[in-house]
């Protein structure tokens, strides 16, 4: 996450996941996680660093993921070879910017998100498209889905329990999602909660970060469970109001009291007073290579037809 | 939520047989005309429940008629199938009405075996469970 991004669309011509991926990130222990295989319910590590952060950054994620059309790799390319007329479930779709893809593919999706706030970014989200519009083309729909683009389909849901008919959709896309669950028993569900709301013979797309990077990569993660820093701009915080908001570093007088009330306001977030941003730690895990099949081979349902690394 | 959402959504509470269809108690219901693509409603007809679709349309209906239907919104006429129906542009428009152009935007969704309740605000279902319906 750059310090000082600013929120003005710049054309992207490539997809670089490269550019966003977390560089660093401190390893935490996760003692006192629950043991039970069947204990699916959702930890407090998870409720406090990936529920309530991305509830926070709503708005800067949207601004800085979701208008840049910054897309994970080969989602574009799976969209694409779905047959006119799918059904297609985007689970964890955040701020649904894989929805234009799947609407101008002529199929029509059906985006859960654990986060309200971060769906509510999805209404309307995307401009018609027009040559003078000089914004990513992801990010444009064509004239006859403008009124899918108004009202996106979408529903505030745990991917613990898809509010979806079983054996309903034709395919489903699951990306960045499941690095944010903390403990096998959840990843398995989450899985299994894809392949039961897939048609047999439907395609899932899962993808999640990996630990290994590339070789020559300055991205090193310091384990495989991190958390990882998201820099958030005062501005886009909704709960502090402050008349030093738009002056996010204290000034002589000092806002000392900065620090305090967005710490309160935002559980266990810290003011970064230097840089006068509010700094929110992500839980993430990272996949071992090996590490994401291995589970899927475990569901007698799903059959593995292509995995990688990008 | 338009209809052809609602078409998808099941409850997943806890002592659920089928949780579907969830039944509509809509409270705010707006209609918005969106681009009609024949081709976009001909290629999705084989992937919804007919009668579901029936049933929520009946249930909007409903709510209209009790408040007088203030804003003046028509719905179309559907057959009781369309299963060997001809499927002309004539009913593929009233179907794109039904599926897409009918919003229910504040209201209730409710579990057909649980009697629980979701709420839909701004458009958008929460079907969150709570941790004694897991």
């Amino acid at each position: 996450e750059e310090v000082g991004q600013n929120d003005s669309v710049r054309p992207l011509d490539r997809v670089e996941a490269r550019n966003f991926p977390p560089r660093w990130g401190t390893q935490k222990n996760l003692i006192g996680e629950s043991d039970d295989d069947l204990d699916i319910s959702t930890p407090e590590t998870e409720r406090n660093h990936v529920h309530a952060v991305y509830d926070a950054i709503a708005t800067q994620w949207h601004h800085t993921r979701g208008k840049r059309g910054v897309l994970w790799p080969g989602a574009t390319r799976f969209l694409q070879q779905l047959p006119k007329g799918s059904i297609v479930a985007d689970v964890g779709c955040g701020d649904g910017k894989y929805f234009p893809a799947i609407w101008e593919e002529g199929s029509y999706v059906i985006g859960t998100d654990i986060s309200e706030p971060l769906l509510q970014t999805s209404i309307g989200a995307c401009a018609s498209a027009d040559p003078a519009n000089v914004g990513p083309q992801n990010r444009q729909v064509s004239s006859s889905k403008t009124g899918l683009n108004a009202r996106p389909a979408v529903a505030v849901a745990d991917c613990m329990h898809i509010p979806l008919r079983s054996k309903s959709c034709d395919a489903a896309i699951c990306i960045a999602v499941m690095h944010h669950l903390s403990t096998s028993p959840r990843r398995i569900r989450c899985l299994q909660e894809l392949s039961r709301v897939v048609k047999k013979g439907g395609m899932i797309n899962i993808q999640a970060w990996a630990l290994e990077q590339e070789q020559g990569s300055r991205r090193k993660f310091a384990g495989t469970d991190v958390f990882v820093p998201f820099n958030a701009q005062p501005r886009y915080l909704d709960k502090v109001q402050t008349e030093s908001k738009q002056s996010a570093k204290p000034d002589d007088n000092g806002c000392k009291g900065a620090a305090e009330m967005y710490s309160d306001a935002y559980d266990g977030a810290e003011y970064d007073e230097r840089k006068g941003l509010v700094v929110f730690q992500r839980y993430c895990h990272m996949y071992k290579e090996g590490e994401l099949e291995n589970l899927v081979s475990k569901i007698d349902s799903l059959e593995i037809v292509d995995s990688g690394f990008e | 939520m338009r209809l052809l959402t609602h078409n998808y959504l099941q409850s997943t509470v806890k002592g659920t047989e089928k949780g579907y269809p969830l039944k509509i108690e809509a409270t705010t219901i707006e209609y918005e005309e969106s681009p009609f693509d024949a081709e976009f409603v001909r290629s999705l007809i084989p992937k919804i429940d007919y009668s579901t679709v029936l049933i929520g349309i009946q249930q909007i209906s409903d709510k209209l008629e009790e408040s007088n239907n203030i804003q003046g919104i028509t719905i179309p006429d559907l057959p009781e199938s369309i299963e060997n129906e001809d499927l002309q542009e004539d009913l593929l428009k009233k179907l794109h009405t039904v599926l897409f152009d009918i919003h229910v935007v504040e209201g209730d969704l409710v579990c057909p075996d649980t009697g629980r309740r979701f709420n839909i605000k701004k458009g958008i279902p929460n079907m969150i469970l709570h941790a004694d319906e897991i």
